[in-house]
């Protein structure tokens, strides 16, 4: 196992001691006139393209695929997303937030024709895209479930440390499907088998779910009914990994932590035929793997009441193994069409748990491609997804190029960008930047810190990580109401869901009252202070919809203007109005 | 545990036999497309559905179709009810006493053992496919033209999210409630005046008419419209949530979470709403199905009990279909946890009040109850049913422009002998 670990650190050294460097020129997402650091843009295209050398690039040959699977895709497509379109995508996408509107407006004037490769770059360098994974791949692993065992701070912080070295996904899946808890430093990963009180049935199918792409959940009690493709052994290989473990509470510490027999063996019954099955420990229909020879002493440390079990050859940490395998398939697959629904907006398997024969992939050389790429690549996923970024496919305009009637086939496609509806994360975040409170926010933190340490000041304040760990320590209490109000079902999803109590949040709720008060540098606070309403409309389409207004809509702003007596009260409404708008909600 | 049996003349000779009543008379269908005027025709009665969902899965030998004395029968007995040669688990001794008001299908095979399947079948009454749910079709065409409550409520502690509505629109779908609680933020700022209110609400309508159809996903901004329409309807009835329910419906009803969200129901349902579904958690007995069973059904016995008087009492059973269902039932052997694991092939459901004969039972399991022995029926099958029962043509197509999508499924067919 440990071998095995270090062969993959050695294996992906060259590309992460590149792209840890990249934190120097961090931007702050959040942050306002702080001019961002030079770009190390071509650095890492150089280091990301290493392995290509002279080779098409993934972003290429996928949009050639794409192209190509659907005979009338020119009728279809959408031009290029404009810059406003772009800016605002990719700074969801990438760093979790809308674009503040002097980064917008900085990025409007950039006259470099390489200034959407270098914004990507930007934003994947910064500590801001690290919390977005964060969010992105604790929604996708424990999806949403109440932290029990493993503190849940303890475990973001681990998260998104992990991004910001950015862990190859091998390694990632490595580490949470080997810790046991006992190591405090790994502790956190533990947290997929412990905060599901390791309970075998519940994490075997979501094993399945959140690593394969496949839910065996019926294949527990017989075959799957409807899906040929799924098993009973297949659940069966999966839960023999883990059915010697076992929950053992630390006597010490009286922390919960896994034990293991060295002995038991899987079988099952199906419900329906009765027929019986016995299986090794197997990932899907990969050679099931038999235990070796027995060694003269079974255990290192016997099972006993006040004693962890710890056999001399453990199932348990036969799966990252088996899981990461180059011949298993499944776990490339299941993981690019995750990062492909990120980007994208919509699986290349759909939905992104359910893969079986009658429920194929839409375009399957592009999944195989995206996959057998990322395994070249080391499952670098910032690779990946700057590649994804990079490619025509992401960069469409989701302004349908065809009538609505075939809006659908467009969207199947992939000839148009598709909506995303904002994460609760996202959402949150981009109301507190749009509204101008977390640039507030920030301020106050600069000033508390030039009381505090007067000396280190200076240089802290600059610090990209400084300032986001600060920002976003101070906005917490906010940004969970937010998540409260809008996370429902949790794990990774691409469908829509409002609802009523949602809206009413926006409404009538006292946060949103509060961002919109005008006081203390706030945007309704910078609108009231701009006499001419062409400046003002300006002003507020650029803070919320990260685009200037058109013609008509500095002419509805100054007519509202006109026609509300108290100015106060009608700068509070229309930026309310835009802030609940339906452009505001959607990433487009 | 407290055992509350109500009923203390338990038969032990049970004489099993399919009862029947009523005929199919009177139900009448149309083919073709369900016209506006029809569709206008079916709303000004007002009729409404109340759905208890018993999620989980609610074993059929502890409720509806019991087999004492038999391999797989568990340790209740059968008792009779109000309804001459009609026994029914010794655990639903409130419904035995009100089994005249309602009636029981023995014989549904779901082909499903999966929960999401089960519900999607039960629900959708097709075997697969994007299709609306019963509420969301009830919403549709059951609703008043502008329905002072959102045209399907979903009282539940938590609940899958789900493409409830389909390719219906997006106000037809679910509106979850949790619990009892009123939806926060009913009230308006009070910085904000009605005129302000309205105002601002208008610049944001033309806002998102501009933005409408990006993306190719017309729904999601319909889903989000909708949102705030229902946000609307719903701060101009909110006194419904805040009324304590009395002494007295919570002495009759219980102050468990089920009792009072079943006194929310009866209000709702008083109040306007179309479709109001109240889910009963914890069926899912892998373990200890009997404790579980015993348990879970003390509470929903009376309490439903309760509803169904209240409704009765009110004339509205008349105009209110009430259904009783889970996503499956269970197994009949006994797992090694004296569990029963999931289980679709023969499944008991209820069903009363609109259009549906009183007392009837339709169809049988073997006497063991492993299979479905008389008159098998689909999700399919209880879907026609039920928007027969409240005066749907279930042949026709849905109302949408450009797609011939019939209501029910083509290859199902209405229960006629349970149609009023």
């Amino acid at each position: 196992m440990l071998t095995r670990r270090f062969t993959t650190i050695v294996a992906i050294a060259g590309l992460s001691l590149a792209c840890v460097r990249l934190p120097d020129n961090a931007l702050g997402a959040n942050i306002e006139n702080v001019p961002a650091p030079p770009l190390l843009a071509e650095s890492v295209s150089a280091v990301a393209a290493s392995p290509d050398a002279g080779e098409p690039t993934l972003r290429a040959r996928l949009d050639e695929l794409v192209v190509a699977a659907t005979p009338n895709f020119a009728s279809l497509a959408s031009p290029r997303s404009s810059d406003e379109e772009f800016v605002r995508r990719v700074y969801l996408d990438l760093a979790g937030t809308i674009p503040t509107g002097t980064q917008t407006r900085e990025f409007l004037a950039n006259q470099s024709p390489k200034k959407r490769e270098q914004l990507i770059n930007q934003l994947l360098a910064s500590p801001q895209h690290a919390r977005r994974l964060q969010y992105v791949f604790d929604e996708m692993l424990m999806e949403r479930r109440v932290g029990t065992d493993v503190p849940d701070a303890d475990w973001q912080r681990w998260l998104r440390e992990s991004f910001r070295e950015n862990k190859p996904w091998d390694q990632l899946v490595t580490e949470i499907l080997s810790a046991d808890g006992v190591d405090e430093q790994q502790r956190p990963a533990a947290k997929f088998f412990l905060d599901r009180k390791f309970d075998v049935d519940l994490i075997t199918r979501d094993i399945g779910r959140v690593f394969l792409g496949v839910d065996l959940e019926c294949a527990q009690c017989h075959d799957h009914p409807s899906i040929d493709d799924y098993l009973q052994r297949h659940y069966y290989g999966l839960s023999a990994f883990l059915k010697r473990s076992y929950l053992f509470t630390d006597p010490k510490t009286k922390k919960k932590v896994l034990g293991e027999k060295a002995e038991g063996d899987v079988k099952f019954t199906s419900v329906f035929t009765a027929e019986e099955g016995q299986t090794d420990p197997r990932v899907l229909d990969l050679p099931g793997i038999p235990d070796p020879e027995p060694a003269k002493e079974l255990y290192i440390a016997k099972p006993a009441s006040k004693v962890r079990g710890v056999p001399a050859y453990s199932r348990r940490l036969q799966l990252a193994k088996a899981m990461i395998a180059a011949d298993n398939v499944d776990f490339r697959h299941n993981i690019v069409n995750r990062l492909w629904a990120l980007m994208i907006g919509r699986g290349l398997v759909e939905p992104l748990d359910i893969r079986h024969s009658d429920n194929p992939p839409s375009h399957p050389e592009v999944l195989d491609l995206l996959a057998d790429e990322f395994q070249r690549h080391n499952y670098n996923v910032r690779w990946l997804l700057r590649e994804l970024a990079l490619s025509e496919t992401y960069q469409r305009s989701s302004r349908l190029a065809v009538d609505s009637e075939q809006g659908g086939d467009a969207s199947a496609a992939f000839a148009c960008g598709h909506l995303k509806p904002l994460s609760p994360e996202q959402f949150g975040w981009s109301s507190l930047v749009a509204t101008g409170f977390s640039t507030v926010t920030m301020s106050a933190q600069e000033a508390a810190l030039l009381k505090a340490e007067p000396e280190a000041a200076a240089n802290k304040k600059v610090d990209p990580l400084w300032r986001e760990e600060t920002l976003h320590k101070a906005l917490k209490p906010e940004l969970d109401l937010v998540v409260a109000r809008f996370a429902g079902q949790g794990g990774q999803k691409t469908g829509f869901d409002a609802t009523a109590d949602q809206a009413l949040f926006v409404i009538n709720g006292a946060n949103v009252e509060k961002w919109l008060k005008p006081q203390g540098g706030v945007l309704t606070d910078r609108l009231l202070k701009l006499d001419s309403p062409e400046l003002l409309a300006e002003e507020l389409y650029i803070s919320i919809l990260s685009r200037s207004p058109a013609e008509d809509e500095t002419a509805a702003v100054t007519s509202y203007l006109d026609s509300v007596s108290d100015r106060t009260m009608a700068i509070r409404e229309i930026t309310w109005a835009l802030l609940s708008s339906a452009e505001f909600r959607f990433n487009h | 545990m407290r055992r509350d049996i109500g009923c203390n003349h338990i038969d032990h000779q049970l004489s099993r036999r399919g009862f029947v009543a009523g005929s199919a008379a009177g139900a009448v269908a149309i083919g073709g497309l369900l016209t506006p005027a029809q569709a206008e025709a079916v709303k000004s009665g007002q009729k409404r559905i109340l759905q208890v969902f018993l999620q989980g899965g609610l074993s059929q030998f502890e409720s509806w179709d019991p087999k004492p004395g038999t391999r797989y029968g568990g340790p209740f007995r059968a008792i009779p009810t109000s309804v001459p040669g009609i026994h029914i688990c010794e655990l639903m001794p409130h419904i035995a006493q009100r089994m005249h008001r309602l009636s029981i299908v023995r014989s549904l095979d779901l082909k499903t053992n999966d929960h999401r399947i089960g519900r999607l079948r039960i629900e959708k009454g097709r075997t697969a496919g994007d299709f609306p749910y019963v509420g969301a079709v009830a919403s549709k065409y059951l609703a008043a033209e502008n329905p002072p409550l959102p045209g399907y409520l979903h009282i539940t502690t938590r609940g899958l999210e789900d493409n409830t509505n389909a390719f219906l629109g997006a106000q037809h779908a679910q509106l979850k409630l949790l619990g009892v609680n009123a939806p926060e933020n009913l009230d308006r700022p009070a910085s904000l005046d009605e005129e302000s209110a309205q105002r601002r609400n208008e610049f944001r309508r033309l806002a998102n008419e501009r933005f409408a159809g990006r993306g190719g996903q017309p729904a999601f901004t319909e889903a989000f419209d909708s949102s705030f329409e229902m946000a609307r309807r719903l701060m101009k009835r909110k006194s419904l949530f805040e009324q304590e329910p009395s002494a007295k419906d919570i002495e009759r009803y219980g102050s468990h979470p089920f009792g009072v969200r079943c006194i929310l129901a009866r209000e709702l349902l008083s109040n306007g709403a179309t479709c109001v579904k109240v889910t009963h958690h914890g069926y899912d007995t892998h373990a200890e199905n009997f404790n579980f069973h015993l348990e879970q059904l003390d509470e929903f016995d009376k309490t439903f009990c309760m509803l169904l008087d209240d409704l009765h009492d009110s004339g509205m059973l008349e105009s209110t279909l009430v259904l009783i269902y889970s996503e499956f039932g269970r197994t009949p052997k006994l797992n090694q946890r004296y569990g029963r694991d999931h289980w679709g092939a023969s499944v008991s459901v209820a069903l009363g009040g609109c259009g549906i004969v009183p007392g009837a039972v339709v169809g049988s399991t073997n006497a063991e109850g492993t299979e479905v022995a008389e008159r098998e029926v689909s999700g399919g099958d209880l879907f026609h049913t039920y928007f027969r029962a409240l005066g749907l043509d279930t042949s026709a197509n849905h109302d949408i422009p450009g797609r011939p999508v019939p209501i029910g499924d083509p290859a199902a067919s209405p229960i006629e002998e349970l149609l009023a």
